[in-house]
């Protein structure tokens, strides 16, 4: 409760996060609220512009954009949390493991992480994608495998301090086990900064999915995706400009509206990085403030 | 042996060994994927004859281990095989490419590093005003908006309606301003954001209070305290930031058609061709882990309490 209301005070945060939130619900009910079948191919009716029975126009197969949008909400959704998921579900375990017992499996595990994080999302992805193939599984395991070393950092750099705390002496004094002492003493201090994390992830998701499948490697034709949608729309720009509105409209405001909740959601649970972030309050301190600006 | 000196060498030896461990990585990965590289070179219609003959020409009858062995010697001495399509050597192919990368990449970063240094002191100089607003609004704009919207759209303003600028390839000058502002100005957006929290932490030490209090001009305060203190933390930006950028170069090849890297290792990804995508990225790779050692010795050299 006291987390919400530190949540709500932030006005644009609340905002976009009813933008978020309206986004998730249309991708959940996608395959219902489409006006139109996503996939019928009309050649009679292409490229059309915008209008009334079709808001972002018609693309080069005569498909309707709109519909082609909103379930594409569904795929991106989709791929970014089954990803998020896939991160967390093998790198806090991971950590947690690797900092409890320490010693070489801890050093082992943070080289492995460092090398990883030395190389961008993309590169990873196409390393994956010569395996794996390019497909929505293809981009998951690529997007889920290329944020795994932040997720191990976290669980093991919190694990590392609640280590040491008492509680969790008396529970190893208690003979607890291991499995015991990592589930039912150090995750619950590991869940806040996970959320975090994982949220301000979703939107670099969803950006890195976008890219994936504009360069082709991603989700493939006929699913609709942005960023493979906007590569169709590349493709007939002289003639039907209007097509790449839609898609960019909706990436846009996604990638925006996650960015915002993931910094107002690390504001609210660690108050102390309010000054970091961009769109926070200024200084409250009227004194610095006044100084800053005498020039 | 001096510090720096000595670090120098000891990353240098780093290079060589991860480069190669990323190519018995590289050869490892490659050689589970599933399908037989013959058949695939042959294509689907050829005869059983063909697609033995041509295992046995390219060795992929003989044991792993014996290929492994001959790949990196063959490596050692600069031949990293030939491409399957275009039968040429690979190294020849890959070379100029990584040079092309290189143009785009440095260009995009000079201009992300200016656009960012004086935006970014700028807002922390007026935190909290309305340029600051304004500064912190556009560069999350700049973020929330992927290069290959912001480089369709300037395609189109630019190429087609206004027909001021060439859209694609590398000819003139004229080639490189749509590809380097599209990129700079999406890692400007980034890095403006970072610049602008080292500049306020910076601006919020007590020695800036004491300048303030002797009476130091504003503009000496932030340009030449503030940014000198800002000064590592920033270093540690734009050198992982470079390495963004050259990930985000994979993109803006591929809008621009510019042949880089990038966009040979897409292409080469999309008509599976084993031997290029390995070189394509051994390169990529090496760049990265030479950058991050770049910053390392910059760091170091930067700050004398620093020591490895």
């Amino acid at each position: 409760m006291q987390f919400l209301r530190t949540f709500t005070r932030d006005k644009i945060g609340s905002f976009f996060a009813m933008v978020l939130l309206a986004l998730i619900v249309v991708a959940i009910t996608a395959q219902w609220i489409t006006p139109r079948d996503p996939f019928a191919v009309s050649l009679r009716e292409t490229m059309q512009p915008p209008s009334w029975s079709h808001w972002f126009g018609t693309d080069q197969f005569g498909r309707d954009v709109l519909s082609r949008v909103i379930l594409a909400t569904q795929v991106t959704t989709k791929i970014a949390l089954s990803s998020i998921l896939f991160a967390v579900i093998l790198g806090v375990p991971l950590g947690m493991i690797s900092a409890y017992r320490g010693g070489i499996v801890d050093s082992i595990c943070m080289r492995i992480t460092d090398i990883m994080l030395i190389f961008p999302i993309i590169l990873v992805a196409i390393v994956i994608v010569v395996v794996a193939g390019p497909s929505e599984n293809g981009v998951i395991l690529a997007l889920g495998l290329s944020q795994l070393p932040q997720f191990v950092r976290i669980a093991r750099g919190v694990t590392l301090a609640a280590k040491e705390e008492l509680y969790v002496e008396a529970a190893i004094a208690a003979g607890a086990g291991w499995r015991r002492i990592l589930w039912r003493h150090i995750w619950p201090n590991i869940s806040t900064p996970v959320i975090v994390q994982a949220t301000l992830t979703l939107p670099v998701f969803v950006l890195n999915t976008a890219a994936l499948s504009y360069l082709g490697l991603g989700v493939q034709p006929p699913t609709p995706e942005w960023g493979q949608m906007l590569n169709e729309a590349k493709e007939v720009l002289t003639s039907a400009p209007y097509l790449i509105i839609g898609p960019s409209v909706a990436l846009f405001l996604f990638v925006l509206s996650a960015n915002l909740v993931g910094d107002t959601l690390q504001e609210a649970m660690n108050p102390k990085l309010k000054a970091r972030t961009p769109g926070s309050a200024p200084s409250t301190d009227p004194v610095i403030d006044q100084a800053r600006t005498n020039g | 042996m001096p510090a720096l000196l000595r670090l120098i060498v000891g990353r240098l030896c780093f290079i060589v060994l991860a480069g190669f461990l990323l190519l018995s990585f590289l050869f490892a990965l490659f050689h589970m994927i599933p399908g037989d590289p013959a058949v695939l070179l042959a294509g689907d219609s050829a005869t059983k004859e063909v697609v033995d003959s041509i295992r046995a020409a390219y060795g992929f009858d003989r044991p792993l281990h014996v290929q492994y062995v001959s790949y990196m010697s063959h490596v050692l001495v600069g031949d990293f095989g030939v491409s399957n399509y275009t039968r040429q050597p690979v190294l020849g192919i890959v070379l100029p490419r990584v040079l092309n990368t290189a143009q785009l990449a440095t260009l995009a970063m000079l201009l992300a590093a200016s656009i960012s240094l004086v935006l970014g002191s700028l807002s922390a100089m007026f935190w909290g005003h309305p340029l600051d607003r304004v500064v912190t609004l556009s560069s999350l704009v700049g973020i929330c908006t992927p290069v290959f919207v912001t480089g369709i759209a300037g395609i189109y303003l630019f190429g087609v309606w206004l027909e001021w600028l060439p859209i694609a390839g590398m000819g003139s000058w004229w080639n490189y301003i749509l590809p380097v502002v599209t990129l700079g100005t999406y890692q400007a957006a980034i890095f403006t954001r970072m610049v602008r929290s080292c500049m306020i932490d910076a601006l919020s030490k007590e020695f800036i209070v004491t300048a303030r209090a002797k009476g130091v001009r504003e503009r000496r305060i932030v340009y030449l305290h503030a940014m000198r203190n800002a000064l590592l933390p920033i270093i540690t930006l734009f050198g992982l930031g470079f390495g963004h950028t050259l990930g985000g170069s994979v993109v803006v090849e591929s809008i621009f058609n510019w042949p880089g890297l990038g966009r040979l290792m897409v292409e080469s990804v999309l008509t599976r061709d084993l031997p290029v995508i390995q070189a394509a990225i051994f390169f990529f790779a090496i760049i990265f882990i030479t950058l991050n050692m770049l910053v390392d010795i910059i760091y170091t050299w930067a700050d004398p309490r620093i020591r490895y």
